[in-house]
């Protein structure tokens, strides 16, 4: 089918332009409301049929690429830019899990923001993010995938803010928008790099020139890591996840969406796609590995400690994360983005049930006040119970899969996997079944600790809601079957492992079932019976509760070390110095200069007239001299 | 010797009229009394006009005396006679520039000088002198755009002064 | 010297004496006569050069001066007058108002 792909990205963006022009009409208008819903969420379903029926093409070819250029976007003294998209196995992955996922939780939203009176609004947004997600999944060289790039942290900063009239939302969307910022310093040197390499920013062509074993023209680590610097801004690595937290401010529809199933996985994504260059890169790739264990370590560690509902399942994806890149940092890149798939739809699951919980209670987002809500909202219950069994790697479901394929790959992959890379991912793994059992029981399970006016009000929610969650449980119990490693395996090779290992694999499986169900265990004791058992634990690590639960201080260092000597610097060095003293002064000075000068010669103009004619005089003179002599 | 004196008469008249000018205007430059200076001026236009009167443009001798003497410097001692002359310019006579004014007057005079006596190319000698016909002939014929623009020139000035006019006559009611 | 040089060189001298008197000279009414002074010597010089040559042009153009003279004078004095009346002095240093 012709313009396929060009179709695919660019529906969402009709429906953006659509519900954003039309948002403040719509809002009265008898039927603005369908309209909008059904622009909103049909078009991202309807590209969702597009992206399977390239899937359906892609297959029919065995896995031949798809390119199409849309058009040329500059030409500059003999080097064009052109607008392509590309389609192969890693994109219709990604393309998938962006429109299919998205789809569901566009759905979801039609509940969630039912209330709110910028409904339009949120659905533009909503679709313009998609419009910019695809463009990054499908773009075939480093500048579309950099417009998509920047066009979701665009999206991330407009929903994180949706609720602007509260300043700490418009701030952590800021936050967000310039921590990525940060992350992108590193992504453009990366792409200039290359350019400057190779004279084209394709990326199949990148990789294969560094595949083809002819000795590289520049050092492929240093372009890994410039363009890793990215990755960890949009994808919420140590040391720029700060914003990820923060970004939990905008509605859960967007938490589930962008800050868990789409957007944090581009970095992920970007790596996969560039494995090409980090095949050849061993020094990035063991930047990416270590980065990515210890932020997974890091966070997890925190996230045991937190109260707020998003704030834990926010660490959990920055956790989560980790393990995507520990994935990559050894070589297997198919493992990584087979987690991507399943964690969309647990994370998903995770965050939309949390927003129906939130929705429930009315706006209540501490769990210190929740409990008891299994018997009364069990849809949300059994849900969110079956994704955090999958979050934890509890087999038979997604999450087991994909992270015992993890672990297995951190022992024993020859490009970087050693047995002190899959401790600290065991670790990991443990405290993550922990903390997310937690979660359940403190949630659901454990006597309510709720406020009675709250608890009275406790109803499910709209089937709207409750449908998607069951959707994506199920897709969390299943998805884990469709082996995606082998799918992937023709453009991302499984990582190699030597004989000599292989006979640990058996024993590393039966200990990654062990770790889950102890995390279980552990979160049953410790939280079984309610909150005094944690209570006195608290009270007995009473200052590791304090770092874990104020998240290391990492904010307060930023903005210690970072945030107030450079406010300082612009204020006295610009500011005073630059700007006033030597712009201004130089600007004034010469105005002074003028007048000075003009004051002056303005002296000649006495007002007598004597001397007036006295110049006539030596005028007349000096002329009749110079003719003389000039003849 | 009458004829010899008479063929020398217009060169010694000429001699006479012209230094005799030049001892007017000079004595223009230091006498006190402004009507003195009137008298002064007066006497070296006549002369001038004699001048021109020598040289055979007799017209414009006529007009000498007509226009400058008659009309300008009578105008100008009417005005010299109405206003008070006794205010400090009449006891102190020369400004504050007498010296570096008479040092560049001299300057001026040797340049010019230089410049005439080096610069003269032998006359082409005509002694013919032309009369009043040729010169009307060649004023409204030639030189009618002269003319033109010369009274366009009048009438601005006419058209000042009776600005100048009603302006005071406002301001004095 | 012959009768153009002789003359030419009153006529230049008439002139200098005239910017001569504008400088030096404080009284207001002289400083007006000395310009007229000026302009005799330029008349005469003209009129040299008018019958060395032959032609009609220097003639001609001294008679605009003529007019122009006139007419000069004819303003220049009401000018003075008023000013005069305005300050009281015909000194030319009261006239400074157009200091700086």
């Amino acid at each position: 089918m012709a313009h396929l792909l060009t179709l695919i990205v660019v529906l969402p963006l009709i429906g953006a332009v659509l519900n954003g022009a039309l948002a403040t009409r719509l809002r009265d208008a008898p039927f603005g409301r369908t309209f909008v819903t059904v622009v909103g969420c049909g078009l991202p379903i309807l590209s969702f049929l597009l992206v399977v029926r390239g899937f359906m093409e892609l297959l029919a070819t065995d896995g031949t690429p798809l390119i199409e250029t849309a058009y040329t976007w500059a030409r500059i003294g003999g080097r064009t830019f052109d607008v392509s998209f590309y389609f192969d196995r890693l994109s219709a992955v990604m393309a998938l899990i962006v429109t299919g996922v998205g789809s569901v939780i566009h759905i979801y939203s039609i509940g969630y923001m039912h209330d709110d009176k910028s409904y339009a609004r949120f659905f533009a947004y909503l679709n313009l993010f998609l419009f910019f997600m695809l463009s990054l999944v499908l773009g075939r060289s480093l500048l579309v995938l950099f417009v998509g790039w920047e066009g979701v942290g665009l999206a991330s900063y407009l929903l994180i803010g949706f609720w602007f009239d509260d300043p700490a939302n418009a701030a952590a969307g800021k936050k967000a928008f310039i921590t990525n910022r940060i992350g992108d310093a590193g992504f453009l040197l990366g792409m200039f790099l290359l350019y400057w390499a190779f004279g084209t920013l394709d990326m199949d062509k990148i990789n294969a020139a560094f595949t083809s074993g002819a000795a590289p023209v520049i050092s492929a680590s240093l372009a890994g890591v410039l363009l890793f610097i990215g990755a960890s801004g949009k994808s919420a690595q140590i040391p720029l996840h700060v914003w990820l937290p923060d970004a939990m401010a905008g509605p859960t529809p967007v938490s589930a969406l962008i800050h868990a199933a789409t957007m944090v996985t581009a970095g992920v994504y970007l790596v996969a796609r560039m494995s090409g260059l980090y095949s050849q890169a061993p020094e990035a790739s063991a930047v990416v590995a270590v980065i990515g264990a210890a932020t997974a370590f890091f966070a997890a560690t925190i996230a045991v400690t937190q109260t707020d509902i998003k704030k834990v399942l926010a660490y959990s994806t920055v956790s989560q994360l980790g393990f995507m890149f520990v994935a990559l940092g050894v070589g297997a890149y198919g493992v990584g983005i087979f987690h991507v798939y399943t964690h969309a739809f647990f994370k998903a699951c995770l965050f939309l049930g949390a927003g129906s919980v939130i929705h429930a209670l009315g706006g209540e987002q501490d769990i210190r006040k929740m409990g008891g809500l299994a018997r009364k909202i069990p849809v949300t219950f059994w849900t969110f119970a079956i994704a955090t069994a999958a979050i934890a790697g509890i087999p038979p479901l997604a999450g087991f899969w994909s992270k015992d394929e993890i672990l297995w790959n951190a022992f024993a992959s020859s490009a970087g996997g050693s047995p002190v890379l899959w401790a600290v991912m065991a670790a990991t793994a443990l405290m993550t079944a922990f903390y997310m059992f937690r979660l359940l029981w403190l949630v659901f399970l454990t006597p309510s600790r709720m406020e009675p006016k709250v608890a009275h009000h406790v109803h499910e929610s709209p089937l709207s809601m409750t449908g998607v969650l069951m959707i994506l449980a199920a897709l969390s119990a299943v998805g884990g079957f469709v082996a995606l490693p082998h799918f992937l395996e023709p453009l991302l090779p499984m990582a190699k492992t030597p004989e000599a290992l292989h006979h640990y694999e058996t024993p590393l499986l039966i200990l990654s079932v062990a770790i889950a169900l102890a995390g279980l265990a552990g979160a049953w004791f410790v939280y079984g019976s309610g909150t005094e058992r944690s209570a006195r634990l608290a009270t007995r690590f009473a200052s590791l509760h304090r770092t874990l639960t104020n998240k290391y201080f990492v904010d307060e260092a930023y903005d210690r070390f970072i945030g107030r000597p450079l406010v300082w610097l612009s204020d006295r060095v610009f500011l005073n110095l630059g700007d006033r003293v030597l712009l201004d002064g130089s600007l004034n000075g010469l105005a002074r200069l003028a007048r000075r000068t003009a004051g002056v010669f303005s002296r000649v103009e006495t007002g007598n007239l004597h001397r007036y004619a006295f110049f006539v005089l030596v005028g007349s003179i000096a002329m009749l001299a110079w003719s003389l002599r000039h003849g | 010797m009458i004829e010899n004196l008479l063929q020398n008469l217009d060169t010694l008249l000429l001699i006479v009229f012209g230094i005799s000018a030049l001892v007017a205007a000079a004595l223009m430059l230091v006498l006190r009394h402004p009507m003195q200076v009137a008298m002064a001026l007066i006497s070296t236009m006549v002369f001038l006009g004699g001048i021109y009167g020598l040289l055979g443009v007799h017209f414009i001798a006529a007009f000498q005396v007509l226009i400058y003497v008659s009309a300008v410097m009578v105008f100008m001692v009417y005005v010299i006679m109405l206003i008070d002359v006794r205010d400090p310019s009449f006891t102190r006579r020369f400004s504050t520039l007498l010296v570096p004014g008479v040092v560049g007057g001299i300057l001026l005079l040797a340049v010019l000088a230089y410049a005439l006596w080096h610069g003269l190319r032998a006359p082409a000698h005509t002694t013919v002198s032309f009369g009043l016909q040729q010169f009307s002939i060649a004023f409204l014929d030639e030189y009618w755009l002269h003319f033109e623009l010369t009274s366009v020139l009048l009438v601005a000035a006419v058209v000042a002064a009776l600005a100048v006019i009603k302006v005071t006559r406002k301001k004095h009611g | 010297m012959d009768k153009v040089q002789f003359l030419l060189l009153i006529a230049v001298a008439l002139f200098a004496l005239g910017l001569l008197g504008v400088i030096v000279r404080r009284n207001l009414l002289v400083m007006l006569m000395c310009m007229e002074l000026m302009l005799n010597g330029v008349n005469l010089s003209l009129v040299t050069f008018a019958q060395q040559t032959g032609t009609a042009a220097g003639a001609v153009l001294v008679f605009l001066i003529f007019v122009v003279a006139a007419a000069e004078i004819a303003i220049a004095i009401p000018i003075v007058l008023v000013l005069v009346r305005r300050k009281r002095t015909l000194e030319a240093d009261a006239f400074a108002d157009l200091k700086g």
